[in-house]
């Protein structure tokens, strides 16, 4: 793939792929069990988030990778943002960093494409993890513009 | 081949010494495990191979165990990996792993301590001890206490590789106990002796840990078990506080007498 310009916004056309998918034979069930899931919205400290294997995502990744419910979301309490076009990001480090410190959570997974822009986010929860006395482990999980997991690391 | 497949690999090799050349060739370093214990069967899966280079090492095996029969082996093509890839450990591994590093370091000196050792001096008596309560208080409280307490209890502690784990311990405490004694009797080669076995042990256990028992591990921990080993691993830090620090600076100070 040959990006021109911002990668973040450079116009790709996938619309061939969708012939070649196979459809699911039954109704794939929602795995959320929460509300709000906006990083600006959520409360850091909500019971959900309590102890919780939490994932943090790009606003782009549900969409991109067709097994998020199952394969990611399940038993995971969520919050999503966008690392390039949400304002007020200090709130997002604060909120972080009240996950691991005040709610105790378990795990962080963030979930990001593979533009560059989005590690942005990344960078946002590592900026929490440094300012924080509590530590937990950090998952980067980088997924493709056509739905694949590029990388899955501890960070 | 069952027969075989149930059987201890270090059995199997006593049996066909051709078969430690073929495990050999895939990275696999039974040959040199003072245990050998695990059974040839678990031994794919504990060093993951992938599923070709598994009919490719079983078919070898088969020739060297049954020679003249018509044994077809497929061939994969793998070549020697010229480096082994670095392995990228889960946060609470990691923590294991670098403990092993002080621990290597302490390992790394004893050679020198040896050599130099006086145990009719009080000055070289107490060096001993001062590795003892390294030994016993960072390798075996601080370090050992993580594994066995909390880790191993995340797996099934009838496998082989665990027992072959738990023995490695107990050996290290009894050389430790044969050092102590030692040092009571003033017998400088008996000291020398257990601490060289303890080495030599220590070297063959970590490096057992670092490239299989813990790679291992960490494929079969979900996400939920490595948040909660972490936190659990924490907690024992902290009733250890200064404890690394101590003996960090222990260390330091003997590579820098040893030097």
């Amino acid at each position: 793939m040959v990006f021109e310009g911002c990668p973040g916004s450079h116009t790709l056309d996938l619309r061939e792929k969708e012939t070649r998918e196979t459809t699911p034979t039954e109704k794939v069930r929602s795995q959320l069990r929460q509300w709000p899931i906006q990083l600006h919205l959520i409360s850091p400290t909500a019971p959900y988030y309590q102890g919780a294997d939490v994932l943090l995502t790009a606003d782009c990744v549900a969409y991109a990778l067709g097994n998020f419910h199952t394969d990611y979301l399940k038993g995971k309490s969520i919050a999503i943002a966008c690392p390039k076009l949400d304002e007020g990001q200090d709130v997002y480090v604060e909120k972080i960093k009240s996950w691991l410190e005040d709610a105790k959570i378990n795990t962080l997974s963030v979930l990001i494409m593979q533009v560059p822009c989005c590690m942005g986010l990344v960078n946002l929860a590592q900026q929490a993890a440094e300012r924080s006395k509590r530590k937990v482990p950090i998952k980067s999980i980088i997924v493709g513009i056509q739905g694949d997991i590029l990388s899955e690391e501890w960070v | 081949m069952d027969e075989y497949l149930n059987m201890e690999v270090k059995e199997v090799i006593s049996k066909f010494p051709e078969a430690a050349r073929v495990l050999d060739e895939y990275n696999i370093g039974c040959t040199v495990c003072n245990a050998g214990s695990c059974l040839l069967k678990d031994i794919v899966e504990i060093h993951s191979l992938s599923s070709d280079e598994e009919q490719e090492l079983m078919a070898k095996l088969a020739r060297v165990v049954y020679p003249g029969r018509d044994v077809k082996v497929l061939e994969v093509g793998r070549k020697p990996k010229a480096k082994p890839e670095r392995v990228k450990y889960s946060p609470p591994l990691k923590k294991l792993v670098d403990e092993h590093l002080l621990i290597k370091r302490w390992i790394a000196l004893i050679p020198k301590l040896a050599e130099s050792l006086d145990v009719n001096t009080e000055e070289g008596r107490q060096l001993v001890l001062q590795g003892v309560d390294f030994i016993r208080t960072y390798a075996d409280r601080y370090h050992h206490a993580k594994e066995e307490e909390v880790l191993f209890k995340y797996f099934d502690e009838n496998l082989e590789i665990l027992k072959t784990m738990h023995a490695d311990h107990e050996k290290a405490r009894s050389h430790v106990r044969s050092i102590l004694q030692a040092v009571e009797e003033k017998n400088g080669e008996a000291v020398k002796e257990h601490l060289n076995a303890y080495r030599e042990l220590l070297t063959e256990h970590i490096k057992k840990e670092d490239e299989i028992l813990y790679p291992w591990m960490d494929r079969g921990l979900s996400l939920t078990q490595v948040g909660e080993l972490f936190s659990r691993f924490n907690e024992l830090e902290e009733q250890f506080q200064t404890v690394p620090e101590k003996y960090e600076e222990f260390i330091r100070k003997l590579e820098e007498k040893f030097r």
